[in-house]
C-alpha cells in the first residue's frame, strides 16, 4: 500500500481515480485515506458531481434540415463526374413519376384493348353451308375390312341414297369371287356415308371406291 | 454490413462492431452511397455534439460538420486501419472544429438561456414539464446549472477542453483520445486532471457568486 504524506498528494489521484485508472494498489491507499479523511471524501464528490453534471451536459442532435444536407452533399461528392450527375438528376426527376406513368400507361393499353375487343367481329358456331351447286357423296366411317383380293387393286362404283345409305354397287375392275361378294355386302352395310347434294338439299348419287391390299411390316 | 436507407432524417445507429468495420470501410472506399448513409446515421449525432461542445455555436457546428464529412468522404481511401474508424472520425473533427476556431479567432459564447426557450426540452433531458412531476423553477434550476457548466466548460482554454469533451461527454477511453488527439495517454491524464480542477474551481466560484 502506498502511504500518502499528504491530502493534496491523494487528491492528485482523484481524477484517475473516479475514472477507474488507478492501478490496485494505489485504490486501496486511496480507500483508505479516505476512511479517515472527511474533507477528501468532500473533494472526491465534487469530482464525481463534476463528472454526472458534464455528463449530463444536452447532447445536440443533428436537425433533419442538416441531415438531409449531409446526405446530399455525401450524394454530390460520391457522383462528381458529369456523366453520374446527369444519371442522378434524371433519375431525380423521373423516379416521382415513373409509378404513376407506368399505371397510367397499362390502364390506357387495357382500355384500348377493351374498345378494340368491342370492334371486331364475334365468331359464331353456325356451320358453314356449303356454296358449291351439287357435292358428290362422301365417306363418313368405313367399315374394316378383311378379306383378300388376291394382290389385286379392286375399284367399285356405290349408289349412296339422300339418307347415307348404300343402296347397291358393282365391281368395275379386280377380283370377283362370292366369297368376296359376301365380305363387300357386310362392309359396305356397316359403313356410313355422307349424302350427295344438290343445292343444299341431300340427294342420292354415286361414289367410286378404289382398295387395295397394303402391308405393313412390324 | 447491413445496408441502412436515410431518409435524411437525423438516427443514432450503434457503431459497427470491429469485425463489421472492416467490410464497412471497405463498402466505403468502394464508394457505396448506403455505407455512407450508415456512417452518417451512426456518426452524424456525436460528431456533430463534440464539435458544438468545441465550438459553443450551433450554426457554425452544422458548417463544421460538413466539412468533416466532406473530409471524410474525400479521405476514406487513405484509412489504413491502424486506429478505429471512430478514432480515425473524430480526430478529423477536432482538427476541423480547431481550424474553425483559429480561423474565427477566440471567442468566447454565451448562449442567451431563458426558460421560454423552444428547446428547452432538448437542452434538459429527462427534466420535463408536467412528465416528470418538475416544478418550473427546478427545470429553471437544472437548466441554469447546465447552463453555468456549460459556460465553464467552454471558458476552459482548448487543449483541456478538448480532453474533457472526449472522456466525460463522447465517453472515449484515455487510449483513444491520445489517439485522436495524437498525444500521449500521460498527457491525456494531466490534461484531463488539470481541465477538471480549472473547472471544479470555476463552478465553485459560480456557485459562491
Amino acid at each position: 500500500m502506498m502511504i500518502f504524506e499528504s491530502c493534496a498528494e491523494i487528491r492528485s489521484y482523484f481524477s484517475d481515480y473516479v475514472d477507474g485508472a488507478c492501478d490496485t494498489r494505489t485504490v486501496h491507499s486511496i480507500r483508505y485515506h479516505l476512511s479517515n479523511c472527511m474533507p477528501c471524501n468532500e473533494e472526491l464528490e465534487r469530482y464525481r458531481s463534476l463528472q454526472t453534471e458534464l455528463h449530463e451536459l444536452a447532447r445536440r442532435q443533428v436537425s433533419s434540415s442538416l441531415a438531409l444536407r449531409l446526405r446530399v452533399q455525401v450524394s454530390q461528392e460520391l457522383h462528381r463526374n458529369l456523366a453520374q450527375r446527369v444519371m442522378v438528376r434524371l433519375e431525380n426527376m423521373f423516379r416521382p413519376v415513373l409509378l404513376p406513368s407506368v399505371a397510367g400507361f397499362l390502364v390506357a393499353l387495357v382500355c384500348m384493348g377493351l374498345v378494340l375487343g368491342e370492334g371486331t367481329p364475334r365468331s359464331n358456331n353456325i356451320p358453314d353451308v356449303p356454296l358449291q351447286i351439287v357435292t358428290p357423296p362422301r365417306i363418313q366411317e368405313l367399315a374394316p375390312m378383311n378379306f383378300d383380293m388376291g394382290g389385286r387393286p379392286l375399284v367399285l362404283v356405290t349408289y349412296v341414297n339422300a339418307r347415307g345409305e348404300v343402296t347397291s354397287y358393282s365391281i368395275l375392275s379386280g377380283p370377283h369371287s362370292p366369297k368376296l361378294m359376301e365380305h363387300l355386302d357386310r362392309m359396305m352395310y356397316f359403313s356410313l356415308f355422307y349424302p350427295a347434294t344438290s343445292f343444299g338439299v341431300p340427294t342420292s348419287g354415286r361414289l367410286v371406291l378404289s382398295f387395295r391390299r397394303i402391308t405393313v411390316r412390324g | 454490413m447491413e445496408s441502412v436507407h436515410l431518409m435524411g432524417v437525423a438516427l443514432d445507429l450503434t457503431a459497427p462492431a470491429s469485425s463489421d468495420e472492416a467490410a464497412l470501410v471497405e463498402e466505403l472506399k468502394a464508394g457505396s452511397e448506403e455505407a455512407f448513409a450508415y456512417l452518417l446515421g451512426v456518426y452524424q449525432n456525436p460528431v456533430f455534439n463534440l464539435i458544438f461542445h468545441m465550438i459553443g455555436d450551433q450554426t457554425e457546428a452544422a458548417d463544421v460538420l460538413q466539412n468533416v464529412f466532406l473530409k471524410i468522404l474525400r479521405g476514406i481511401r487513405q484509412f489504413n486501419g491502424k486506429s478505429s474508424l471512430k478514432t480515425w472520425i473524430y480526430r478529423i473533427a477536432v482538427h476541423e472544429a480547431s481550424n474553425h476556431r483559429r480561423s474565427c479567432g477566440r471567442r468566447l459564447f454565451h448562449e442567451p438561456f431563458s426558460v421560454d426557450d423552444e428547446s428547452l426540452q432538448a437542452r434538459v433531458p429527462g427534466v420535463m414539464l408536467g412528465r416528470d412531476r418538475e416544478t418550473p423553477y427546478r427545470v429553471y434550476e437544472q437548466a441554469e446549472r447546465q447552463a453555468e457548466v456549460k459556460r465553464a466548460l467552454e471558458s476552459l482554454a482548448r487543449p483541456y477542453r478538448t480532453v474533457v469533451v472526449l472522456r466525460e461527454i463522447e465517453d472515449l477511453s484515455y487510449e483513444e483520445i491520445a489517439q485522436v488527439l495524437g498525444i500521449a495517454e500521460g498527457t491525456v491524464k494531466s490534461r484531463l486532471r488539470r481541465g477538471r480542477e480549472i473547472l471544479k474551481r470555476k463552478l465553485a466560484a459560480q456557485m459562491g457568486s
